[in-house]
């Protein structure tokens, strides 16, 4: 009995948290910070040369498969795990900040 | 929700955007090699050694020697003077009648008839008024707002500084 009662205390919270979640992530969306976040995170990736480094590993891709063949596929497969890598820190700490800082406002 | 669970819901935003923005590249780059624009700006080699920049004295990023022409000399097509190459262009607008000065000049000529007083005084304040310099209608109308001008304007004393210098 006791861990019924414990799977399903378990249960309520782990939705509790999901639909914080969602109503976290629809406040993003709505309030226009999800927007903002993403116009920021590109600006910093142009200054820092990120983009200039995907772009290079683009056409390593690009000169493997041919330019008639190559497919979206191919270049995500390609080079979005190195892209997630080659991120700053000091990019990913700015995001994170105002990340945080839109959480403790909006979650109650 | 506590604090851990709050930084991971954060990173995972992060993931989120992070991954759009790799996406975002890729369809862009996807698009320009499918266009054929993605390459444009690639050059071989070789050329980009003839076109790079220079850096020594006295020549410029091309690698030209840049005063060169300061002392050579130029024969006016209009008059036949031979004039100096950096008062050449000054020298054609009087010489061809065109340009702002010199439709001023010849009509202040024209308006003070036999009177040989040629005040430049009043240049400044006519800079917009004679910008129409083809049309002759113009330069009538602008004898009348001339006389309507403030006599006190603050561009009255600066042109008056002018006159002294």
């Amino acid at each position: 009995m006791n861990v019924l009662l414990y799977y399903n205390t378990y249960l309520i919270n782990m939705s509790k948290e999901s639909q914080m979640r969602a109503a976290i992530n629809q406040k993003l969306i709505e309030m226009g910070e999800r927007e903002r976040l993403k116009e920021l995170l590109r600006a910093k990736l142009i200054e820092c040369g990120w983009r200039d480094q995907l772009k290079a590993l683009c056409k390593d891709v690009i000169k493997e498969k041919g330019i008639e063949n190559v497919t979206v596929e191919d270049l995500v497969a390609g080079v979005t795990p190195k892209g997630r890598a080659l991120v700053p820190d000091s990019v990913k700490k700015e995001l994170l900040q105002r990340i945080r800082a839109f959480l403790a406002q909006h979650s109650t | 929700m506590d604090n851990s669970k709050m930084e991971g819901f954060a990173q995972e935003i992060l993931s989120d955007l992070v991954e759009d923005a790799c996406l975002g590249l890729c369809f862009e780059v996807h698009r320009a090699v499918k266009q054929g624009y993605f390459f444009l700006d690639d050059t071989d080699q070789e050329s980009m050694k003839d076109f790079e920049i220079v850096d020594q004295p006295g020549v410029d990023i091309f690698g030209q020697v840049y005063n060169q022409w300061k002392n050579k000399e130029c024969v006016c097509p209009n008059c036949s003077r031979s004039i100096a190459a950096s008062r050449f262009a000054p020298h054609l607008e009087k010489c061809l009648g065109m340009g702002r000065n010199s439709s001023r000049i010849a009509n202040r000529r024209i308006a003070s008839g036999n009177n040989t007083n040629k005040s430049e005084s009043d240049q400044e304040d006519n800079d917009d008024v004679n910008d129409n310099d083809w049309s002759y209608g113009a330069e009538k109308k602008a004898k009348k707002r001339k006389s309507d001008k403030n006599p006190n304007s603050p561009r009255r004393s600066k042109s008056m500084k002018h006159k002294n210098d």
